[in-house]
């Protein structure tokens, strides 16, 4: 099938019929002249005409044909054309694969040279008319050249970030569509099974992978810290292994600087480590294994809050929430005291939810006002929603509820909302305001698994001004909320805006300030599933990617540009031209010459 | 010291370009200059050449051979006659003019003569030049048809109503050249001389039939064969539409592209016309419009049609 990369230079096709328009107005009216030999004229051209008609269609032709050829050559055709060294101008996207699973070294040298050194035959092989660009697990479309390209694979790092095979695919042919070349797809992957998704393309895809198989490879899949915040007495650090290894792993985890705790784990297992008591404040909590091939995922990290329990009085919350203040009284997550004052507006925290009679919600609305602050009841809505499905409250369905209306220009200090983002959940100050009352005949939280962490949640952090833990993958998207108003990781600091989105960019913990407080983190750790090697087969990859050719990465630069590689007519083309552009000059001299 | 001046020599209308010739003067005029100029050019008319057939005896006058002093008549009679033969007294010679509408093209009016103009001229030199020998000279003119008819007289006055009849001439339409041809033969009972003055623009075999038909009557025929420069070379514009003044047929080519080939088939039907008289025992001049007239009178006049 011919491609053109200029389709539009077709339309100069239309000047192939300038030669036989101008033959035809040429031969329109050429004076008359009165000439009485004319027998003698009739005589020469009688003889001369069979081959002089041929001369002129031939010369009609060549002309014809000239004016195509170059129309054509300017319109850059292109054939598929196999087994050969060149090819016509293309558009590649080289995708390599450089997340976490990268990382692993094989035989003694790590998955990504392999890639990179790969990267750089495919690019090799690329000319100066070829668009090029190179895309990573960062999922930013780079274009350059090719000596910039080369430059940016040779100083490609493993990234921390998953890279979805079938998306990362979609990306390259959505940056491939716009391109009027003719495109190609060469991905260079370990070809991660847990990374293989399936992706509809329409342009030639080339998949280099690794000969050799990945080696058996146990990773930390997850740390969890358990309810926050932890007591004086300590709490339980949660490691669950995720991998191919059939043995028992040791596992070490610690907090902070305190001497680590290990014990033995299994793949598809958890190992509990109960860390002693820790004085007040944010700790790190870090997770690791013993290093083997792939190292990014020996290592997690987590962030543990350590405060006394919330004193919480609960006298009139209502049945369900003070059913479940007395559990988290018995389990120790919450003291009895003045420090909290559940259901009602108190003088110090105060978890406020609607009055049962309405009448008495104006009172409420006015000691609001004048405690300052910036949230009041609103009209009451009777029609059921659904809360946001946030990490906070999960998705529970709401029957009735109070329309939370801020009383400045702001809204500020949503903590949850229910569907369509009308604000449920709602703090100013130290006063939160639950749209619905805490029973069954408001919503179905009470009644719900979700409703003791919840419970947990409220009194011990945001009852205190402090906003949820998120976890997250390196490079995702963290919405932050409203009071945040710098992050901190480390040594290193960045200035945010409340509500804005934050992306951490390396694993590790990232802690959120409000001024100089500290009022929650954020963990990134690299994505679980990276730590699982086992690679997806040919056919697989065939059935997803359909066309897909897979090849070794040795041979991913002979590869390349071969399947959507296409002979470049304009050379021929131009050629033709220029014997034909002869042919018509000595022809119509010869026409003039052969005569006489 | 005087040196003798010679008298400066009056220019030979008969080698002058015809064209420029023509403005000097009347067709009459003109002919006779011509005439004069080429009678003088030679010291013995080619046909002066008395033959061996007696036929009369006639007075003597000066300047006369006196090889052809009848001896016996100046014993006898003591007077000086001298012996007339056949082809001196009775060489009638009929021209055959054609005056069909291509005889009136010219190449380039304002440098060359239309062929008929210039067939006027030349006929009427011709004519003088016989007459002068005595020799009996009449006309035919045709185009589609013969047009008009003089027969062979050789009284010299006879020259002034040829004449008149060349002055009245125009062109035609068509050309038919056999019946003008055939005419011929109602006028030269006896053997006599044809002249068939024409651009042989027109049907080949006819007329050759006709002129071997005239030669099959004993006559001599000589075919004076016209053509503007114009009919030689192809020119023109850089493509036109040529058209036959007299058929209307016509083509359209471009003439830089076609001169040569156009020339070579002009000489092939020249080449053609003059391997035909031959066979035949036909004199055939081509005669281009442009060649002074002395110059066709000498070869038209020369001694034998078959050396043409």
């Amino acid at each position: 099938m011919i491609d053109f990369l200029h389709p539009w230079a077709l339309a100069g096709l239309a000047a192939a019929a300038i030669p036989v328009l101008l033959h035809l107005l040429a031969r329109r009216e050429p004076p008359t002249v009165s000439f009485p030999a004319v027998r003698y004229l009739v005589a020469t051209t009688r003889e001369h005409q069979r081959r002089l008609k041929l001369q002129h269609l031939l010369l009609l032709l060549l002309r014809t044909l000239l004016i195509v050829a170059l129309v054509l050559a300017a319109a850059g055709p292109t054939l598929p054309r196999r087994g050969v060294p060149g090819h016509a101008p293309s558009a590649l996207v080289l995708v390599v694969d450089n997340s976490p699973s990268s990382g692993v070294v094989v035989a003694g040298t790590p998955r990504l040279r392999e890639l990179r050194a790969a990267a750089r035959r495919v690019l090799a092989r690329a000319t100066p008319e070829d668009a090029l660009w190179l895309l990573t697990a960062d999922a930013v479309p780079r274009r350059g050249d090719r000596q910039t390209l080369l430059d940016q694979v040779d100083a490609l790092p493993v990234s921390p970030r998953r890279m979805d095979l079938g998306a990362a695919l979609g990306l390259a042919g959505e940056v491939l569509a716009a391109e009027s070349r003719p495109g190609e797809i060469a991905l260079l992957t370990d070809l991660q099974a847990s990374a293989v998704s399936p992706a509809d393309l329409a342009v030639p895809l080339l998949v280099g992978r690794p000969e050799e198989p990945p080696p058996a490879n146990v990773g930390i899949a997850r740390l969890e810290t358990g309810p926050q915040p932890w007591g004086a007495g300590g709490g339980r650090l949660t490691v669950s292994l995720a991998g191919d290894s059939g043995g028992g792993t040791p596992v070490s985890a610690r907090l902070g600087t305190r001497p680590p705790r290990q014990a033995l784990a299994h793949v598809g297992g958890a190992a509990v480590l109960a860390i002693p008591g820790v004085p007040s404040g944010w700790w790190d909590a870090e997770a690791q294994l013993d290093p083997d091939e792939l190292r990014l995922d020996d290592r997690r990290v987590g962030v543990v809050r350590v405060a006394p329990v919330a004193r919480v009085s609960w006298d009139s919350a209502g049945r369900f929430a003070a059913a479940a203040c007395e559990v988290l009284e018995a389990n120790g997550r919450i003291a009895r005291g003045g420090e909290v004052s559940l259901g009602r507006l108190a003088r110090g925290s105060s978890i406020v939810q609607p009055p049962d009679d309405p009448a008495a919600l104006g009172a409420l609305n006015r000691a609001l006002a004048a405690r300052g602050t910036a949230w009041r009841f609103g009209p009451p809505m009777r029609e059921a929603a659904a809360t946001d499905s946030g990490p906070l409250v999960g998705r529970v369905r709401v029957l009735r509820r109070y329309q939370l209306q801020p009383t400045g220009s702001g809204r500020t200090g949503v903590l949850a909302t229910v569907a369509g983002g009308a604000p449920w959940l709602v703090r100013s100050g130290n006063v939160v305001l639950l749209g619905s009352r805490l029973e069954p005949s408001w919503t179905d939280l009470p009644v719900s698994a979700g409703f003791m962490p919840f419970m947990d949640a409220l009194v011990n952090r945001l009852a205190r001004g402090e906003v949820s833990l998120a976890d997250g993958a390196p490079g995702d998207p963290v919405t932050l909320p409203d009071l945040v108003s710098g992050v901190r990781q480390g040594e290193r600091g960045w200035r945010v805006e409340g509500g804005g989105v934050f992306r951490p960019n390396e694993p590790g913990a990232y802690y959120l300030l409000a001024g100089e407080d500290t009022v929650g983190a954020i963990t990134a750790n690299i994505d679980p599933r990276e730590s699982l090697l086992a690679a997806a087969g040919d056919a697989q990859v065939r059935r997803l990617w359909k066309d897909a050719r897979v090849v070794s990465l040795a041979d991913a630069g002979d590869a390349a540009f071969s399947s959507a590689a296409r002979g470049d007519l304009r050379g021929p083309l131009l050629w033709a031209a220029l014997l034909l552009a002869l042919g018509e000059m000595a022809l119509a001299s010869l026409w003039r010459r052969q005569p006489r | 010291m005087h040196f003798p001046v010679a008298p400066p020599a009056r220019p030979r209308l008969d080698l002058l370009d015809p064209f420029e010739v023509s403005k000097l003067g009347g067709l009459e005029v003109i002919t006779e200059g011509v005439v004069e100029g080429f009678l003088a050019g030679i010291h013995r008319s080619p046909r002066r050449g008395f033959s061996v057939e007696f036929a009369e005896h006639r007075m003597y006058q000066p300047g006369d051979e006196l090889r052809y002093v009848d001896w016996k008549i100046l014993g006898r009679h003591d007077r000086l006659y001298v012996k007339q033969f056949e082809e001196e007294t009775n060489l009638r010679a009929m021209v055959v003019c054609d005056a069909s509408r291509s005889m009136a093209w010219s190449g380039s009016p304002e440098n060359v003569l239309p062929k008929l103009a210039y067939a006027q001229r030349l006929i009427a030199a011709l004519s003088l030049v016989l007459l002068r020998q005595r020799d009996a000279t009449g006309l035919i003119t045709f185009d589609d048809d013969v047009r008009t008819v003089l027969p062979p007289r050789a009284r010299l006055s006879h020259w002034r109503q040829l004449v008149a009849m060349l002055a009245a001439l125009e062109a035609g339409q068509g050309t038919a050249a056999e019946p003008a041809l055939r005419r011929v033969v109602h006028h030269l009972r006896r053997r006599g001389l044809v002249v068939f003055v024409s651009d042989l623009l027109l049907d080949r075999d006819l007329a050759l039939k006709a002129l071997r038909f005239l030669r099959h009557r004993g006559h001599q025929v000589l075919v004076l064969h016209l053509m503007d420069p114009a009919e030689v070379e192809l020119g023109g514009p850089a493509e036109a539409r040529f058209e036959d003044p007299e058929t209307r047929a016509a083509v359209v080519l471009r003439p830089r592209d076609w001169a040569g080939a156009y020339h070579e088939t002009v000489r092939a039907v020249v080449h053609e016309w003059r391997l035909a008289c031959r066979r035949h025992g036909i004199a055939y001049h081509r005669v281009t419009t442009d060649t002074p007239y002395g110059v066709v009178l000498r070869e038209a006049l020369a001694p034998s049609p078959r050396a043409a």
